[in-house]
């Protein structure tokens, strides 16, 4: 008995051994097939999709007090986080582009990247007002576009947000309830961001951002405002998909109390 | 004191020898009682059904009432009709839609709704059933938190309930089918009756007799109805359906006998007329007749489970137990790993689904009624799906004689002229008589059997072989007439040549026949007179003998051949009759002597013996080689018969069912010359049981004669006897099939595991209660029954083996997301599509597979031991080939988030962020960013390439699961083309599934790229091999460790 459940065992000692020992070795050859530096297949990402700093533990939505520092403390604290790896002092070994072009680096063994510089962002740099107009009743939301390896936008994208009352009509921003500021002006991503060439080889990119800032008028405080920010101005950049919500496209609301 | 010492042991001793043997009578009377007091109960019951239905008989409401004592005319008064002009269809018509129609209401069914709902909970519908309530539960539960994807929950429920619906549906519906095909059966042959109405003749089905019809009836014709005769001529009817008297009985118009079972006037609906004519009013029709009265009285008989039920609820329970205890281990291990509550309820809704083969059950019903439909085309018709299997596990065949193992017709089997014995063809379709006919005996011989025979063909049958023709006449005269056609030609032209000129019928006084005929040669002006009878009575009239051609003295060394070679045919359990002639002499007997019957102007003495002809009921000629089959297949072949003992005897020594080297007790004390006590009971290998000894005989008597003799034959045996048997080989734990015909058989046909009905001869009764109908009444039938039930457990083996495989390959996926918090690999609906769509076809066609040996050559499985699904199947299955299956999965799934940008190092762990919805920015290895909804795409391709991964292992799985000891190669990768359908329909399922509905979100399949298809074929291909390795190492190490558990 105690020999028949040893060998047993054994059996499946050897077995399983047998099959993990394949499993890595098939995983091991695989994984030869790929390159490092770029994912064999990128059509799963053809177009990005917009995301936004800061973001929210609760789905998208902002609630901050004007007045209590601790109330938007979290969004301050991860705008700077954020915000550091586009210190000027972190930028040293990136150049200066060419605005306005693609930077096409096909050619160059070691990609350089482009200085995307903090002053861009003006009110929402956090350089003059540390609280990122979070206490003035003008928070900044930053937006950025998902990093995709050869991604080349074509014409000239720019971020357009809207706003709405939180029950759907589109009279927010008519009825003057917020006013939308963005930095660089008019919300324009440069080419010579794009495109990107992956993490071990463009280890240094920095991925342009537009700060949106909202001045939410007095009178609408308490009012939940939802905005939506959408990628204009490029033919190649997707913002009306029907399933992905966030392709080229995001929603988020706010809601400022005094 | 030592003394002492001892005095007081030894009483001990036997205090406590007393004491034990008390116990072992109470034991053995407790067992008496049990056995005795329920065998009791049901003869009480038995009786006391027969005793109402006896009473009930003398009563008014029983429908005969004394429609016995009446006269024609009365009768005609009674029942407004006319004995020669019959109803008026007007009339006719108006009885029918007052009584209905003249057949028996099928026994009561389970309510339709009953047997549907029963199909909804039963198998695996409970567990799926719990999964569609834990999925609504969890959708309740998210929808009330405001959840953004809800509704994924709502529809898995439905797709839950809609599976368990669907295939409660299809169960239910192919139940109904296999019932319908008893139903057709019984419509496929609609009997006809010959009813005068309107003074016409005319051909009528049969149920549209009613009341006060008048009905011709012939021999061969089975009673439409019951009927009170008004005329009969030389009628005889085979009550043994009805009474289990084997004897036909003559029937008349007169009332014999105050009950109206007994008096000769009523023949009964369902019985035959043997031979002669008859003209009667209808008197009951359908259930108001007395079969129709017996049928609902004894129906309500339970049923027993079947092998095959219990193998497969014992595999259900397995399956279960695997998923509910996998489960229920995981949603602790995710309870505790901090998943949350609701996670957990939907990771053990996929491990449930997982787990659950949801198409097998429907397969397996398909399966057997594939082999059903098989068995039909064999003559097996089977009425209950599961019987298919129960018969290949049987492992005794309680049999009929008659009819089954014969061809239930007289033939001559045996001729004695010239002191010697010669030996007929006895085959169904015999065509000429290999004996040698040069002697003048012969001829003398043929002339009297020719000529002394009442036995015509029924005229227009000219054209149909001999053997085939329907003869009117008694069972011997009807052998002779066909021995005398084959051989001689046309009778009836000897006959018209011959003409008759006198004729005394056989009569149980004389035992003998005469006739007297004028000679076909124009030059002898003589008489002939022919006799036959029983032999010692003709001999007895005799003088001389004939000895080729020549008229010898007979002395008593002629008269002691003549008894040897007597008591040899009668020793074969043959019917022997002798024949004599005499030529009278011209001048006593000139041309115009007026031959007179009744005083005997002739001589009926010293008459020249011819020779002696013996007549049996010949084996079927594909008996023998059956029962050789039955013997090798380990199966005992058990005889019960109401015939003689000596007949049934030969029979079954012809048949092989007693083997030509062994011995019954008689035989050896008669081999010994010692008396029958004597002999040494353990000797003999075979036993003779009368009827009568059965009778006396205690239960524990009879288990001895079933336990310590192979080869049994039951004569005399009445239909009830027929029970205790079946109940005695069913103590023995054997499975027991029955063949019967009777109504009386059908207590027996019920309480055999499986009941075999006979589809000829067999009453509707019998069809009734029986599991199974032989439509060619052959007991070769039962054989190839036999054949293909084995067949069907091994094909439903390798089909449920190949099911569970991969399951572990659809369980895996579950497991190594909850414990590694990778990617879902594949999905819950994915898994119903492999199980629901592409699976089910394959696992059909194995159904189709051949024996990979002679299945005939191994013992009846032990139903204890040998299971449907043992501990080597699921093993083998579950942790060797459904983990190689996951392996080839995995390296699919890996391989193709790596090519888009997830190496399997970022994989690990990243469940949770993987999952939110709030998280849009999720870095790849390469430093790419995904949305929520291109994450979920590539999930879906994950799926998709998870769900092809194991379609393409299910092929190679497919394909070792043909056989389970043999190589591939010997038995032929080709030879089951169903197998190939199956493998095409498998792949062209899953290439529709992911190119052509690929674009349908809900079903979470995408295109996926060509090349992901072949990831997995070189698994497929280790599997194969493997699996050719493991067969190779049973082949070559029979009774080794490896034999032992890896032999499923």
């Amino acid at each position: 008995m105690e020999i028949r459940a040893c060998l047993i065992l054994l059996f499946y000692l050897v077995f399983y051994g047998f099959l993990a020992a394949l499993f890595t070795f098939t995983m091991w050859v695989m994984l030869q097939t790929l390159s490092s530096d770029i994912p064999k297949y990128r059509d799963r990402i053809s177009s990005p999709g917009l995301m936004i700093s800061p973001k929210p533990d609760t789905a998208l939505e902002f609630y901050f007090n004007k007045s209590d520092a601790q109330s938007y403390a979290e969004y301050v604290s991860t705008l700077r986080k954020f915000l550091e790896s586009y210190d000027d002092s972190k930028q040293s070994q990136n150049i200066n582009c060419t605005p306005g072009r693609i930077f096409d680096q096909n050619d160059v063994a070691v990609k350089k990247a482009c200085r995307f510089n903090l002053s861009e962002l003006g009110q929402c740099s956090g350089k003059e007002d540390k609280t990122f107009g979070y206490s003035k009743g003008t928070p900044c939301v930053l937006v950025k576009m998902n990093r995709i390896i050869g991604l080349k936008p074509e014409g000239e994208p720019r971020i357009h947000c809207t706003s709405k009352t939180a029950w759907g009509a589109l009279k927010a921003l008519e009825e003057g309830m917020v006013e939308i500021n963005y930095f660089p002006p008019e919300g324009l991503i440069d080419l010579m961001y794009f495109p990107y060439y992956g993490k071990s080889l463009h280890a240094h990119y920095l991925q342009p951002l537009v700060a949106v800032q909202l001045a939410i008028n007095s009178n609408s405080t308490k009012e939940e405002i939802a905005i939506e920010c959408k990628i204009l101005g490029s033919p190649n950049l997707k913002n009306e998909d029907d399933r992905d919500k966030f392709l080229g496209r995001i929603a988020f609301k706010v809601q400022m109390t005094e | 004191l030592l003394q002492k010492k001892s005095d007081v042991y030894s009483v001990e001793d036997l205090w406590d020898k007393r004491s034990r043997k008390t116990d072992i009578g109470d034991e053995e009377e407790k067992y008496k009682d049990l056995k005795g007091n329920k065998k009791k109960r049901r003869q009480k019951t038995l009786r006391k059904k027969w005793r109402t239905f006896y009473s009930l008989s003398f009563s008014l409401s029983f429908g005969i009432q004394d429609d016995h004592k009446l006269s024609a005319s009365e009768l005609e008064e009674k029942y407004g009709t006319s004995v020669n002009k019959g109803l008026s269809s007007a009339r006719a018509a108006e009885i029918l839609a007052r009584d209905g129609p003249n057949s028996l209401t099928p026994p009561k069914a389970t309510p339709e709704i009953v047997k549907f709902l029963k199909q909804m909970v039963g198998g695996f519908s409970i567990l799926l059933w719990i999964g569609a309530v834990f999925s609504w539960i969890s959708f309740g539960i998210q929808l009330a938190q405001g959840a953004e994807s809800p509704f994924d929950n709502l529809y898995l429920g439905v797709v839950l309930a809609l599976v368990v619906i669907l295939t409660g549906i299809f169960a239910y519906y192919q139940e109904a089918k296999s019932t319908n095909i008893m139903a057709s059966f019984s419509k496929m042959i609609p009997q006809q009756a010959l009813v005068i109405r309107d003074a016409e003749k005319k051909e009528l089905p049969a149920d549209q007799l009613v009341v006060g019809d008048i009905v011709e009836i012939k021999g061969g014709d089975r009673i439409p109805a019951d009927i009170r005769l008004i005329f009969t001529q030389g009628c005889k009817v085979d009550n043994s359906s009805l009474t289990g008297e084997s004897e036909p009985q003559s029937r008349s118009c007169d009332f014999t006998h105050e009950n109206p079972l007994e008096t000769r006037n009523i023949a009964f609906y369902s019985t035959t007329c043997v031979e002669g004519t008859a003209t009667g009013i209808v008197i009951n029709t359908g259930d108001r007749t007395v079969i129709g009265r017996i049928a609902s009285l004894t129906s309500g008989v339970g049923n027993e489970k079947t092998p095959i039920a219990i193998e497969i609820e014992h595999f259900v329970y397995l399956v279960a137990g695997v998923a509910i205890s996998i489960g229920v281990l995981f949603f602790i291990i995710s309870v505790s790993m901090r998943y949350k509550i609701l996670d957990s309820i939907i990771f053990l809704i996929g491990i449930i689904v997982a787990n659950v083969p949801e198409g097998l059950l429907a397969t397996v019903t398909v399966s057997l009624s594939l082999t059903a439909k098989r068995m039909a085309k064999k003559n097996c018709l089977v009425k209950n799906l599961e019987a298919v299997e129960t018969l290949g596990s049987t492992s005794i065949i309680c049999s009929d004689k008659t009819g089954t193992l014969t061809q239930n017709r007289m033939t001559v089997a045996h001729l004695w002229f010239d002191n010697q014995i010669y030996s007929a063809d006895t085959s169904e379709d015999q065509t000429t008589q290999p004996f040698d006919q040069s002697s003048p005996s012969w001829t003398a011989l043929s002339k009297i059997v020719t000529l002394c025979n009442r036995a015509e063909f029924r005229p227009g049958q000219e054209n149909l072989p001999i053997m085939k023709r329907v003869v009117v006449g008694d069972a011997s005269e009807t052998a002779l007439l066909k021995f005398a056609e084959v051989i001689l030609g046309d009778v009836m032209s000897i006959r018209a040549r011959n003409r008759k000129v006198a004729e005394i019928p056989f009569n149980s006084t004389n035992k003998f026949q005469l006739s007297i005929h004028e000679t076909d040669d124009p030059n002898d002006k003589r008489f002939l007179l022919v006799m036959k009878g029983a032999p010692e009575r003709i001999l007895e009239r005799c003088s001389t003998i004939m000895i080729n051609g020549k008229e010898e003295p007979l002395d008593s060394e002629k008269a002691e051949a003549f008894q040897t070679a007597y008591m040899e045919l009668g020793g074969l359990g043959e019917r022997v009759l002798g024949f004599c002639h005499l030529y009278l002499p011209e001048d006593e007997f000139p041309d115009t002597y007026p031959f007179d019957t009744d005083s005997m102007n002739f001589p009926t003495s010293n008459l020249c013996f011819v020779g002696l002809l013996s007549m049996i009921d010949p084996p079927r000629s594909t008996v023998p080689d059956a029962v050789s089959k039955c013997r090798s297949a380990g199966i005992k072949v058990i005889m019960v018969t109401g015939d003689h003992p000596i007949t049934a005897k030969a029979i079954a020594k012809s048949v092989g069912i007693i083997s030509a080297t062994s011995e019954t007790v008689e035989d050896i004390a008669k081999r010994l010359n010692i008396p029958v006590e004597q002999v040494n009971r353990r000797e003999a290998t075979a036993a003779v049981v009368n009827g009568m000894e059965l009778k006396d005989m205690s239960l524990q008597q009879l288990d001895e004669i079933l336990c310590n003799h192979s080869e049994i034959v039951f004569a005399r045996t009445s239909p009830q006897q027929k029970l205790i048997i079946v109940e005695g080989c069913q103590r023995q734990g054997a499975v027991v099939a029955v063949t019967g015909d009777g109504v009386n058989d059908s207590p027996a046909l019920k309480k055999a595991d499986i009941g075999i009905a006979m589809g000829i001869a067999g009453s509707d009764a019998a069809k009734n209660a029986a599991d199974m109908v032989l439509l060619d009444d052959n007991f070769a039938s039962i054989v190839t029954g036999v054949e293909e039930g084995r067949l069907i457990f091994d094909n439903l083996k390798k089909t449920i083996a190949y099911t569970l495989t991969k399951n572990i390959a659809e369980l895996c996926p579950f497991l190594i997301y909850i414990i590694a918090s990778i990617p879902m690999p594949i999905g819950t609906i994915t898994i119903l599509f492999i199980d629901l769509g592409t699976d089910i076809i394959p696992s059909v066609a194995l159904a189709y597979e051949k024996a990979e040996s002679d299945i005939m050559n191994r013992r009846p499985r032990n139903k204890r031991k040998d299971r449907l699904v043992n501990e080597q199947l699921a093993v083998y299955s579950y942790l060797q080939i459904g983990i190689m299956q996951s392996v080839g999965a995995f390296i699919t799934y890996f391989t193709v988030y790596a090519e888009q940008g997830f190496l399997p190092s970022t994989l690990l762990g990243v469940r949770v962020d993987w999952e939110n919805n709030a998280i849009n920015d999720f870095e790849d290895s390469y430093g790419q960013q995904w949305t929520k909804y291109q994450r979920m795409y590539l999930q879906w391709t994950g799926y998709t390439a998870f769900f092809v991964s194991i379609t393409i292992q299910q092929v190679a799985d497919l394909i070792i699961r043909k056989t389970r000891r043999n190589s591939i190669f010997q038995q032929g990768l080709f030879r089951n083309k169903v197998i190939w359908v199956g493998i095409f329909s498998q792949i062209g399922i899953a290439l529709i599934l992911t190119y052509g509905l690929g674009h349908v979100t809900a079903l979470n399949f995408t295109p996926l790229r060509f090349q992901y298809w072949f990831v997995a074929v070189p698994f497929a291909i280790l599997i194969w091999v493997y699996d050719e390795v493991r067969k190779l190492f049973i082949r070559r190490y029979p009774g080794s460790w490896w034999d032992k558990n890896m032999y499923y």
